[in-house]
């Protein structure tokens, strides 16, 4: 798997800020030893993950019984960064923070509120566990921030067995058997193959693996990065494959890919059996197993985003979460032995207990359920790139979200032009 | 002429009960036979009051200032902010989204106002007549305006829901088998489904404060209407609406700004969407300070909405106490 990941020059802070922990360090050798005293972890996460943490939580403790974990609990819907922000400039002091979003990282980075992790990475060996691109992907601007933990595959489609089957359907591999099972399954009486889950943001994945799939890691970079203007010829092809799944009736009208989130589409799909396909996160696999108590590749399986045949159908989206340690924590030595142990074989069992994949060496895959196997060994072997809409500027995110809804509702080419035009105009503002 | 007379006469005998003036201060502030000492009336207001500024002012001039001052400021997310003097204030005038949000807010403030005003206004008419047999009914009304709105919030997404097993697309299938419409997914039915849900929650204060003001209405004139031989409708278009109009006009002031300021159920309900179709003011302040984390922005948003605040309710305030001494 190769990591596409921004990768400036190291910031003069940084250096300092590393070299300063070095010297702190090597001045100290029993530092990393002697384990003990309160560490606090900022928490954002509920239900499942919730009680996943509390598990990893209790077996770093039994490893170290002199360390007691407190989580500074950030009670949020959606979006958890503003909670944090709340919490951080409110003058919270916590060690660590569970982050999913490289540009909130990047972000704190500047603000001054993280620790360099380059030092520990080297003297713990992590790179024995982790490859460089994981290395990469929890880097800012040459520097070392976060351990990654867990990722997740964004470009599969998850679909319930028994529809397919009943319909005549084989699992699509490629565009045009996927746009033919879309015919397929409408004449089998499924009058929206794809419930299209418009109402926030979640109508947004299938422009991004489209994009990936059009345009390569390379063009989702730097349209990332705004190194590319959304006007470019890419973004508007990308779109125009979108337009062709809307024309071919996938998901019904406007209004009702607007009437629901993916959650919403989940139960279409999966409870009222009046949908086939959703292309979402990984967590899909928890709902799945949990909320509609489906058998795991028996009901229900995921497969990969089907090839365009533009020569970039190597590519994957992936979300992932890391650890990231402050520069002002209480406990820093618990606090890089609670990143060690993240990555340690005990602690992706519990996390693969959980369904969560761990990007670490010390996993092991055939813990997976079957479903979430299909997606790691899809992942492995793509090029990667992060989820678009979590390294977009927050101020850009939102526009581009709505602009996307505006497509949903006229996927013409006209339409394409202003939606792409329009942002780019918030673009060039926000960067 | 009898007036003045009465006045003075009153004024005579308040004198000679409560000395007014230097006098009265004299007396206040002069050592007491034990040895103490009064406080005089000014003095004494004050302390009496300062709890209350000092509570006012933390809970309210401060946090009003700062907002004015963050308003001058551009703060993205946790980077420094950096003074940009009227820039977010023309920024935001420049915002098409802002601007939608302005229209939007005033179509939702004005029909919710409306609905539940009228609706609650007509129900108190209709109560005041059997006020006993109709407390219950009274109270269930009002006891829509004291649910939280997060709960009604999810109440009316069970009602507005885009399937077949949504509540109102239930009852218009039975006239017609088959619908099913997406309300909230419409915008152009989003914000008037989000205006039926808020109007409902607002209809029991006009309830309320318009069957007290009818309440209120000396019995002996509602006799002299029923032996002219009024009928029931008369009586209520003639006496009853006139004379509960002071119920109607706080009515009124109170689900203005309550619907000015909404922000709970549109969140619950539709996260402002879609495509912003029902992103009011208060709710794009709370997009762009809270989840943009843009403080500075949000904050000039806030201002613009307090504007819009004191717009409605300075000269409500002025004209309620107008007569007050």
């Amino acid at each position: 798997m190769t990591m596409s990941a921004p990768k400036p020059g190291i910031r003069r802070r940084g250096l300092l800020a590393g070299a300063g922990l070095a010297l702190l360090l090597s001045a100290a050798p029993s530092f990393a030893q002697d384990l003990s005293g309160e560490l606090v972890i900022l928490q954002w996460q509920g239900g499942t993950d919730a009680e996943l943490w509390q598990k990893l939580e209790a077996d770093f403790i039994a490893k170290h019984p002199g360390v007691s974990i407190r989580e500074l609990n950030i009670t949020a819907q959606g979006d958890a960064r503003g909670g944090i922000r709340t919490a951080l400039l409110g003058g919270e002091t916590v060690d660590l923070i569970i982050n999913t979003w490289p540009a909130f990282r990047k972000e704190m980075a500047d603000a001054g509120i993280l620790r360099p992790i380059d030092q520990q990475w080297t003297d713990n060996g992590w790179d024995k566990v982790l490859d460089q691109s994981w290395k990469d992907l929890g880097s800012t601007d040459g520097v070392t921030y976060g351990i990654q933990y867990t990722y997740g595959d964004r470009s599969g489609i998850w679909y319930k067995t028994s529809q397919l089957e009943k319909a005549g359907v084989a699992v699509p591999k490629t565009w045009e058997e996927f746009t033919a099972a879309i015919a397929t399954l409408k004449a089998a009486g499924y009058a929206t193959p794809i419930p299209m889950p418009g109402k926030y943001w979640a109508h947004g994945e299938w422009f991004e693996t489209l994009l990936l799939r059009t345009g390569g890691v390379e063009a989702a970079a730097k349209l990332a990065a705004h190194e590319i203007p959304w006007t470019d010829e890419v973004v508007k092809t990308t779109l125009k494959k979108y337009a062709e799944l809307l024309k071919a009736g996938c998901c019904g009208t406007p209004e009702q890919m607007f009437a629901g989130d993916w959650d919403w589409s989940a139960d279409q799909i999966f409870k009222a059996d009046a949908g086939n396909f959703l292309l979402i996160g990984m967590w899909m696999n928890a709902r799945a197993l949990n909320d509609y108590k489906l058998k795991e590749g028996v009901d229900y399986n995921i497969f990969q985003f089907p090839a365009l045949g533009l020569g970039h159908d190597d590519t994957s989206s992936v979300d992932a979460k890391e650890l990231l340690a402050t520069a002002n924590g209480a406990n820093p030595a618990a606090a890089d032995a609670f990143m060690g142990y993240m990555v340690s074989a005990d602690a992706t069992k519990i996390l693969a207990s959980y369904g969560y994949a761990s990007p670490s060496k010390n996993a092991d895959p055939a813990l997976l359920g079957p479903a979430q196997q299909t997606a790691t060994a899809a992942v492995a072997a793509s090029k990667v790139q992060f989820v678009l809409g979590d390294l977009l500027p927050g101020d850009l995110v939102d526009e581009y979200r709505v602009q996307l809804q505006k497509f949903l509702q006229d996927p013409s080419d006209a339409n394409i032009d202003a939606v792409t035009a329009a942002i780019e105009a918030k673009a060039a503002d926000a960067y | 002429m009898q007036e003045t007379v009465a006045d003075s006469a009153k004024g005579a005998t308040a004198n000679e009960v409560s000395p007014r003036g230097s006098e009265r201060r004299k007396l206040l502030a002069a050592p007491r036979a034990s040895g103490g000492w009064r406080l005089g009336d000014w003095p004494a207001a004050w302390l009496l009051i300062a709890p209350v500024i000092v509570l006012f002012g933390i809970a309210v001039v401060f946090p009003l200032i700062d907002t004015i001052r963050l308003s001058f400021f551009d703060i993205k997310g946790l980077a420094k902010p950096k003074y940009i003097g009227i820039g977010n204030y023309l920024k935001l005038f420049a915002d098409p989204a802002f601007r939608n949000t302005l229209t939007t807010t005033l179509i939702f403030t004005l029909a919710t106002t409306a609905i539940s005003v009228t609706l609650g206004w007509l129900l108190a008419m209709l109560c005041a007549f059997a006020p006993r047999r109709t407390l219950v009914f009274r109270v269930m009304i009002f006891a829509a305006f004291g649910i939280s709105e997060a709960v009604a919030g999810y109440m009316w997404i069970g009602i507005f829901r885009p399937d077949a097993g949504g509540l109102l697309n239930t009852v218009i299938g039975l006239f017609s088998p088959g619908f099913s419409h997406p309300w909230l997914g419409d915008p152009n039915t989003a914000l008037w489904a989000l205006i039926v849900a808020a109007s409902w929650g607002g209809v029991g204060l006009p309830l309320m404060l318009c069957f007290a003001s009818v309440q209120a209405i000396p019995r002996t004139v509602l006799e002299a209407a029923y032996l002219d031989g009024a009928r029931p409708g008369q009586i209520m278009a003639s006496i009853m609406m006139p004379l509960s109009l002071p119920g109607v006009r706080v009515a009124i002031f109170i689900n203005l700004l309550g619907a000015l300021r909404a922000f709970d159920i549109i969140y619950i309900i539709t996260g402002g969407g879609p495509v912003r179709a029902t992103e009011t003011v208060g709710y794009f302040m709370y997009r762009e300070s809270m989840t943009q984390f843009k403080l500075g922005y949000g904050a000039a948003a806030t201002v613009v909405l307090l504007a819009a605040v004191l717009v409605i309710s300075v000269p409500a305030i002025i004209q309620r106490t107008a007569g007050a001494r």
